[in-house]
C-alpha cells in the first residue's frame, strides 16, 4: 500500500519519471528516453508499475553485439525482460490479480493460437512477443502491459526483489524438468553462473542427492559449494573425456550421472557433459554460445543419451519457480549482489559484462 | 431450407421439443474467426440423450433453448482479418469446442480440459452447428482433402476421438487390443489402432450385425458374448480364443458396466486401459484385479491438440473408409427423424444435410 500510494505522489509531482525507459540503439550506444505509457488493449490485460529488473547474460549480448543469431536490432528497442512489478490497472476480465497486488512478470507473450500453443508449448511459439528480443520492447521501464495470466502475485513475504529474480529461476525450473531429474538421483551443472546456480537450488528441490557444479571460476565455485552444490570441480585445459573421468572419480559418481546439466554454452563443457551422464541417462543443453560445436556423437549413440533442448519456460514453470521462493526451498536473496537507480543501468550492464557479482538489479525509473 | 429464414436453426427446449426457428446471424467478432456455411451435421449418442432426456448434466429449458449438433462440416462463407490459413470456399471438418486458451490446462496443452470450455450443444447457451451459418476460430477448422465429402468430413469428428483414445493409449506397433462397443466410436478405434500398428484388434458387441461390419471394417477379430454373460465369463473366453496372457490394451467404448469389468480381467498384467464411452455415472468395479495387475487406466475425453490432424492423415488416402459408416442422411427439416432413426439402434451414423454443397 506504501508504495503505491508513493507511485501515485510521484506521478502527480514528477511526470518526467513516469515512463522514462531505457533503449538500445545499436552496440554500446544506449539512451534514456520517456516513451508513451501502455494502454491496456484486452480485458484479460493489466498494467503493472515495473519495480525492479535484472540483468540477463542475453541483455549484455544484444547490449554488445546488437543482435543474438537471427534476432537483429533494426530499431531502437527497450532492453531487459526479468522483472517484478505492481499492478496499476486491470482489465474488465481480470480476476486473479487487483491493483496493488504485487507480481512477477513473465516477459513472453504467445499466441495461443499456434501448434506448439495448442499442445502445451507455448515457450516454442510460432509468433512469441518477447521482451527485449527484436523487435519487442523490454521491461527497462515505467510501465508493462501484461496478459493477467503472464503475472504471478507475490505472496506478502517475498519482496520485489525476489520477485525480479523468479524469471531466471523458471528457467532453471524449465531446464530440470527437462532433465527429469527423481529423487535420489545424481547431476552435474556446468556453469556456475546465475543459471546454473539455480539449477543446482532447483535439483536439490526435485530430490537430487548429489548436485556437481562445475565453473572455471574459483569464486564461483566456492558460492556454488556454500549455496546448493554437494561438491564441485574445476576443469582443466585437457581432452574432455580426460576432465569427465576426473570429476566421476573424485565426485564418486560410479558408472557417470544420472542427469547433466550445461548452463555455460561453452564447447568444453558440452563435450564433457557427454562423457560425464551415464549410459542412458539425460544431458539438457541450457546455456547458449556458438551456434556449432565439436560433439561427441559417438559417445551420445552408444550410451543411449537423451539429449533435449531447453528454451525459456513454459506451462507451470513460473508458478513453481514463485512457490519455491514462497516456501524457502530456493533462496533468491543469496544472489542479488547489487541493486543500481535506473539512471546507472548502463553501469550495470558494464558490471555485469566483467562478470562482477551474481545478479545486479535495476530500479524501475519510479522506484525511490 | 426454409428460405423466409436468415440463420434456420434447430433449437431444443426440452425432451421431445425441437423446433426450426430463425437464429441470429453471427458476426466475425474476432479477426482470427471465420464464419463457415454449414454442410452436414452428424448425430451422436449425446444428441439422442438431450432428444430424449433434454440434457446429460446441464438440461435445455423453453426459456433458454439450445442448437443443436457438434459433428459437422462447413464451407467457409468469410473470413475474418487476421485469417492465413482459409479462404472463401475451402471445405472444412469442425473441431466443436472453444476453450479459453488461457487457463492452466489451456496452455499446458490439454484445452480438452477447459474449464471455461465453450463447446458446441451445451445448456444453456453454448448454441451447436444446427444452422445455416456458424463462427468459429480459424484454427479449429481443417480443411478436408480434394476427394473427402463434406458428408464423410462430419465422420473426422468422431474419428479424432478414437485417434484421442489411442494416443492417451500409447498404442504401440505390434499390440493386441479388445475394444468394447463396435457403434461409431468403437468401430473408429479399431479402425486407428490397427492404423497405428496394432497387431489383434478384437470388437465386441452385444449386436451381431454390428460384430459383421466391424470384421469388414478395421477388425482382426469379433466376438458376440452370450445375454446375461457376467464380466468375468466374458473376459475368461475372450482370454481363451484370443490371447494367452491377456490383451495389451482396452478401449472401452459402451460405458456399460459389465464391458468395464469385462475389460480390466482380459487385460495381461501391466495392461493398459482407457475409458472412452460414457454411461452410468458410478459402477461397480474390479478394484482389486486393478492393483494387483497394476493396470494403467486412464479417463479419456473429446480430443486435443493434433488428434484432429491425425484423424485426417489417417482419414485420407482411403486408410479409414468412414464413407461406410454413413447409414443415413436425412434433410434438416426431418431432424428429429434422424435423431430417433440412431436412437432406435438403425445403421451405424446418420447425417442431417444442412446446406447445399
Amino acid at each position: 500500500m506504501y508504495n503505491l500510494i508513493l507511485l501515485h505522489h510521484r506521478q502527480s509531482t514528477n511526470s518526467l519519471h513516469q515512463n522514462l525507459s531505457f533503449i538500445l540503439n545499436k552496440p554500446f550506444d544506449v539512451k534514456f528516453e520517456q516513451k508513451p505509457k501502455p494502454t491496456l488493449s484486452s480485458p484479460h490485460d493489466v498494467l503493472v508499475a515495473v519495480n525492479y529488473t535484472g540483468i540477463c547474460g542475453s541483455d549484455v549480448h544484444y547490449w554488445v553485439e546488437g543482435r543474438i543469431g537471427d534476432f537483429i536490432v533494426e530499431n531502437p528497442m527497450v532492453l531487459g525482460h526479468e522483472s517484478s512489478g505492481t499492478v496499476t490497472q486491470v482489465g474488465d476480465a481480470v480476476k486473479s490479480v487487483k491493483v496493488g497486488d504485487r507480481v512477477a512478470l513473465e516477459p513472453g507473450t504467445p499466441c495461443r493460437r499456434c501448434t506448439p500453443c495448442l499442445s502445451g508449448h507455448y515457450n516454442l511459439c510460432d509468433d512469441m512477443r518477447f521482451a527485449a528480443t527484436p523487435p519487442y520492447d523490454g521491461t527497462l521501464t515505467g510501465f508493462w502491459s501484461s496478459p493477467e495470466d503472464f503475472c504471478y502475485k507475490l505472496p506478502d513475504h517475498v519482496t520485489l526483489q525476489e520477485g525480479a529474480l523468479v524469471e531466471p529461476l523458471a528457467v532453471a525450473v524449465h531446464i530440470v524438468k527437462q532433465a527429469e531429474i527423481k529423487p535420489g538421483q545424481t547431476v552435474v551443472v556446468m556453469g556456475a553462473g546465475p543459471v546454473g546456480l539455480l539449477c543446482c537450488a532447483v535439483a536439490k528441490a526435485y530430490g537430487a542427492s548429489k548436485i556437481v557444479s562445475v565453473d572455471i571460476q574459483a569464486s564461483r565455485l566456492e558460492f556454488a559449494a556454500k549455496y546448493a552444490a554437494t561438491h564441485t570441480f574445476t576443469p582443466e585445459r585437457v581432452a574432455a573425456t580426460e576432465n569427465a573421468a576426473r570429476l566421476l572419480k573424485e565426485t564418486g559418481l560410479v558408472g557417470g550421472a544420472d542427469a547433466v546439466i550445461d548452463a555455460s554454452g561453452a564447447e568444453p563443457s558440452i563435450q564433457t557433459s557427454i562423457h560425464v551422464v551415464r549410459r542412458g541417462g539425460i544431458y539438457v543443453q541450457g546455456g547458449m554460445g556458438k551456434p556449432d560445436i565439436n560433439f561427441p556423437i559417438m559417445a551420445l549413440c552408444t550410451k543411449e543419451i537423451t539429449c533435449k533442448g531447453s528454451f525459456r519456460y513454459g506451462s507451470g514453470d513460473y508458478k513453481l519457480a514463485v512457490e519455491f521462493v514462497a516456501s524457502g526451498k530456493v533462496d533468491v536473496k543469496a544472489l542479488i549482489t547489487g541493486t543500481v537507480k535506473f539512471e546507472d543501468a548502463e553501469q550495470a550492464f558494464k558490471d555485469v559484462k566483467e562478470g562482477k557479482g551474481i545478479k545486479v538489479l535495476i530500479a524501475g525509473p519510479n522506484e525511490k | 431450407m426454409d428460405s423466409s429464414f436468415e440463420n434456420p436453426a434447430v433449437y431444443l427446449s426440452g425432451p421431445g421439443q425441437a423446433s426450426i426457428k430463425e437464429s441470429p446471424l453471427p458476426n466475425i467478432t474476432d479477426s482470427h474467426s471465420v464464419i463457415l456455411k454449414i454442410a452436414y451435421v452428424g448425430v451422436c449418442g449425446s444428441d439422442v440423450h438431450f432428444w430424449k432426456h433434454g440434457g446429460i448434466i446441464n438440461k435445455v429449458s423453453e426459456a433458454n433453448p439450445l442448437i443443436m449438433g457438434h459433428e459437422a462440416s462447413g464451407v467457409v462463407h468469410s473470413i475474418g482479418s487476421a485469417v492465413t490459413t482459409l479462404k472463401v470456399g475451402d471445405r472444412v471438418a469442425i473441431e466443436p469446442g472453444r476453450p479459453c486458451r488461457r487457463c492452466k490446462p489451456c496452455k499446458a496443452g490439454r484445452y480438452n480440459l477447459c474449464p471455461s470450455m465453450k463447446f458446441a450443444a451445451d445448456p444453456p447457451d453454448s448454441h451447436g452447428t444446427l444452422r445455416k451459418f456458424y463462427e468459429i476460430p480459424e484454427d479449429f477448422c481443417y480443411v478436408l482433402p480434394p476427394d473427402m465429402g463434406l458428408d464423410e468430413g462430419v465422420l473426422v469428428e468422431p474419428t479424432a476421438v478414437a485417434v484421442h483414445a489411442c494416443r492417451l493409449a500409447e498404442v504401440k506397433v505390434g499390440i493386441d487390443v479388445v475394444i468394447f462397443g463396435a457403434g461409431t466410436v468403437g468401430l473408429l478405434c479399431a479402425a486407428v489402432a490397427k492404423a497405428m500398428g496394432a497387431r489383434k484388434v478384437v470388437s465386441v458387441d452385444v449386436n451381431e450385425s454390428r460384430l459383421e461390419f466391424a470384421r469388414g471394417f478395421a477388425s482382426t477379430d469379433t466376438f458376440l458374448p452370450g445375454s446375461g454373460d457376467t464380466a468375468g465369463t466374458i473376459a475368461t473366453q475372450l482370454n481363451t480364443a484370443y490371447f494367452t496372457k491377456g490383451a495389451d490394451l482396452v478401449l472401452e467404448a459402451t460405458g456399460v458396466e459389465s464391458c468395464i469389468g469385462a475389460g480390466i480381467q482380459v487385460l495381461k498384467r501391466g495392461g493398459t486401459y482407457v475409458q472412452v464411452g460414457l454411461g452410468k455415472q458410478r459402477i461397480q468395479f474390479p478394484i482389486v484385479s486393478l492393483s494387483e495387475k497394476e493396470i494403467n487406466m486412464k479417463g479419456c475425453f473429446r480430443y486435443n491438440a493434433g488428434d484432429y490432424d491425425l484423424a485426417l492423415h489417417l482419414l485420407g488416402g482411403g486408410k479409414v473408409r468412414v464413407k461406410d459408416l454413413i447409414t443415413s442422411v436425412k434433410v434438416f427439416e426431418d431432424v428429429t427423424e434422424a435423431w430417433e432413426t440412431t436412437a432406435r439402434g438403425e445403421g451405424i451414423k446418420t447425417l442431417i444435410r444442412v446446406g447445399g454443397v
